[in-house]
């Protein structure tokens, strides 16, 4: 009868629903006409496939698992399936510094680098300043043609001495359809007057040298789109596509034209990572220490917390508080508290030193950066341990140890032969995931070491204490130079040992077959 | 028999009170420290020399240090991902936990083996792609906490689901049953009767889901570049992460006022908190 009452298909609950839905739809046809507008038609394809998924599972009649599951499934697909698939892509691609944009803006690129300066070394003197539309604009003069020129970006037209003024000495000092800039604003704009390209038509332009003169250039570079080739006309250099994502040089395919782009290069990025001596030393050291770190981690936090959940086991005085006070570094935000470990573990004013009346650089040495690292998780980890453990011990019938004393076993032997064993199968699962958060566990190695201490001096980014997930991080956002790329190959083989682990932990669990 | 009680024990309380040494030092470090106006950390003595509230001023008084701003960005993006990933999660696993349909099995074993990637296994991936969508739409590209939003909870969901049909698979069936027979329809029973039911569970998985979010640092600190844009986590981070010049003084004392809330969150939670984690879910 309630039901009835209450209503879900009572014409407020229509209402509302109508009203939600076509609030999404409204937003998503917003994000379709700027995905439209900036011509990605891969966005709007996706965002068309939103709308249509939503609106035909909501306004369809039944189809009842559909209308629970379909708001899950899209941002499952879009936020997790999607950016796997595509760092599989991206992990045979060249796709790095220098190799970022497609094929045509590479080309594109490489032509304005192609501009060198012309044989006779033209000057210009030169107005500079902004056209009534917001645009760069300039009067050139090259005064040993007499010639005056109205150029903008886009085209360039031949004017008289009578569309400007000049000064006593013969500066230009103002013109029709220029507003000449503060020198505030020029000093803002220094790097990209720099880059300005005045095109004067012939393969030539002028490039201003500050705010008064500029210098002409001639297009060197040829492309042959046939032939796939870029020529240096001046240096009589022809450049090929190396297949890699570069223009190489035909005679020393070393000597690259930038910039390149992103090029497929099939599994290289695997197979540079695992042959090339200077990536596989370093990847190897990495996996090495990603492995030794996990077990290490759960093995600590495991003994401390079991340790713990036995000692609590039975009724003792203060239990309550020390039951309360110790599952506080679980409570406490865990970034917080890997950076107060930090400023602890500091050679020089860390309160660790200080204690031990010492002057140890902790994260100067690598067995010492490691050592912290462990300790620190520890720290992180035990309550954890302690929690699941305590709850697992509760779980164990007392019966059997009943039983074991009766039959003479001594505490210790009931524990390790009967307990234990019982522990490990109920907290088999939960050690496995935590053995690959701890594999993952980016934020204490980032936010205690940053994987130092790294041996810099030849380029290497891998620090000691580094694991995979820092790695592939400091791989693609590290430094100046990006190597998405390299990043992605490592993410996949991270995605590979993880996946291997946990589908072996579910088969072993059984829990696929009770689903 | 009390003594030889006592002695049985003395291990016990030796063990808890060594751990409970350790796990005060740097609780007690960093509220020294939040406490000393000279900005250091403190270490050269044990009992604060100078004692001043310096820095828990500095925070909401200079203008280079937008804690507010941190703190509303954080606490504004864990609430809407805690809310909306439960959401999405409670819907998900009732329909998995009281539905047989096509791809039943499959989708569960998906949500299952995805659990255990963490979704910045993708990261470049994930960056490369919001660098795009800020060029079509930057209120949810790269740099927004809003795009921030949508990748946390596109990878919230399999967790979610799975701890929460865990939890619908034991209410009895003969409840839906009857409540069919009074006439309601599906999303009645849904909303109705089980959200009601599960809401002890539905909140330990926002809780949980709260605090990985405000913890979570390794997507925030890449999106969000702006400094009045970054969450707590970044912007403290900012303050201690770098080689040579460490403020440790105001980092102390941002670092309690963000923990309080949490921490008590926490420890009222407590209980049903401990029953999620023994059931399956890790924190993240």
């Amino acid at each position: 009868m309630i039901y009835t009452l209450v209503g879900l298909r009572g014409p407020v609950a229509m209402l509302l629903k109508f009203a939600l839905l076509g609030a999404i739809d409204a937003f998503l046809i917003w994000f379709l006409t700027a995905a439209l507008a900036k011509n990605s038609i891969i966005m709007a394809i996706v965002v068309i496939a939103c709308l249509v998924a939503l609106n035909v599972s909501f306004l369809i009649k039944g189809a009842m698992p559909l209308k629970f599951l379909i708001v899950g499934v899209l941002f499952f697909s879009i936020f997790v399936i999607t950016p796997t698939g595509y760092t599989i892509v991206m992990s045979g691609f060249n796709y790095k510094t220098g190799n970022e944009i497609d094929k045509a803006s590479a080309i594109n690129a490489i032509m304005v680098n192609g501009l060198v300066p012309d044989a006779a070394g033209t000057t210009y003197d030169m107005f500079l300043g902004k056209s009534p539309n917001g645009q760069w604009a300039a009067i050139l003069y090259d005064a040993s043609k007499h010639a005056l020129f109205f150029a903008t970006l886009k085209d360039v037209r031949p004017i008289t001495e009578a569309d400007i003024t000049r000064d006593s000495s013969g500066k230009i000092i103002a013109a029709k359809g220029i507003t000449r800039l503060t020198d505030a604003q020029f000093a803002d704009l220094d790097t990209e007057i720099g880059n300005l390209r005045f095109p004067l038509g012939h393969g030539a332009f002028a490039n201003p040298q500050g705010t008064d003169v500029a210098s002409g250039l001639v297009q060197s570079f040829v492309y042959d789109k046939k032939k796939d080739t870029i020529t240096d006309t001046q240096a009589g250099i022809t450049y090929i596509d190396n297949k890699k994502g570069n223009y190489a040089n035909k005679a020393d395919m070393n000597q690259t034209l930038d910039p390149g782009w992103r090029a497929w290069a099939g599994y290289d990025n695997f197979k540079q990572l695992l042959t090339n001596k200077r990536l596989r030393d370093p990847f190897v050291g990495v996996f090495i220490w990603t492995i030794a770190f996990a077990f290490l981690s759960v093995g600590t936090t495991f003994a401390v917390g079991m340790l713990l959940a036995l000692a609590l086991q039975n009724d003792l005085r203060f239990r309550r508080f020390y039951r309360g006070f110790l599952i506080l570094p679980y409570a406490i935000p865990s970034f917080m508290s890997i950076l107060i470990w930090r400023g602890l573990f500091n050679k020089n004013y860390g309160a660790i030193n200080h204690l031990l009346h010492t002057n140890i650089g902790w994260f100067d040495g690598p067995w010492t950066a490691r050592g912290a690292v462990i300790l620190v998780n520890l720290w992180l980890g035990f309550p954890y341990m302690y929690l699941i453990g305590s709850g697992a011990l509760q779980s164990i019938p007392s019966e059997l140890e009943e039983a074991a004393a009766i039959d003479g076993a001594s505490g210790r032997q009931a524990f390790i032969s009967i307990k234990l064993p019982l522990l490990m199968q109920i907290l088999g699962p939960l050690l496995i995931s935590s053995f690959a958060f701890n594999f993952n566990n980016f934020n204490i190695i980032y936010l205690l070491t940053g994987g130092g201490p790294t041996d810099s001096g030849n380029g290497k980014i891998a620090g000691a204490t580094d694991i995979l997930i820092s790695y592939a991080y400091k791989t693609a956002f590290g430094s100046t130079y990006h190597n998405y790329g390299l990043s992605s190959a490592i993410s996949m083989m991270m995605f590979f040992i993880v996946g291997t682990l946990s589908m072996y932990t579910l088969r072993k669990s059984k829990v696929l077959e009770t689903l | 028999m009390s003594s030889s009680v006592g002695v049985r024990n003395w291990w016990r309380h030796a063990l808890a009170i060594s751990l409970c040494l350790f796990t005060a030092f740097p609780i007690y470090v960093v509220i020294t420290t939040s406490f000393d106006p000279t900005g250091g950390i403190a270490s050269t003595s044990w009992l604060p020399v100078k004692f001043s509230f310096s820095n828990y001023t500095q925070l909401f008084t200079d203008p280079r240090v937008p804690y507010m701003s941190w703190m509303k960005n954080s606490l504004v993006i864990s609430a809407a991902t805690a809310i909306t990933s439960v959401l999405i999660g409670a819907a998900s696993a009732y329909a998995f936990s009281r539905m047989r349909f096509k791809g039943r099995k499959v989708g569960l074993q998906a949500l299952l083996l995805v659990q255990v990637f963490p979704s910045f296994l993708a990261l470049s991936a994930i960056y490369v792609i919001m660098e795009r969508v800020y060029l079509v739409a930057p209120t949810f590209g790269l740099g927004s906490i809003w795009g921030l939003y949508l990748i946390y909870i596109g990878g919230a969901m399999g967790i979610n689901a799975w701890l929460l049909k865990g939890f619908l698979d034991t209410i009895p069936m003969e409840l839906d049953e009857s409540a069919r027979i009074d006439g309601a329809s599906v999303p009645q029973i849904f909303w109705l009767i089980f959200f009601p039911l599960a809401s002890p569970v539905l909140a330990v998985t926002a809780v949980l889901s709260f605090i990985g979010t405000f913890n979570e640092f390794i997507l925030a600190s890449l999106f969000l570049q702006d400094v009045d844009k970054r969450t707590v986590a970044v912007g403290l981070q900012q303050f201690v992460g770098g080689q040579y010049e460490q403020t440790w003084g105001p980092f102390a004392a941002g670092s309690i006022i963000a923990s309080v809330p949490l921490v008590i969150l926490f420890l009222t939670m407590q209980r049903y908190i401990i029953g999620g984690l023994t059931s399956g879910a890790v924190k993240g």
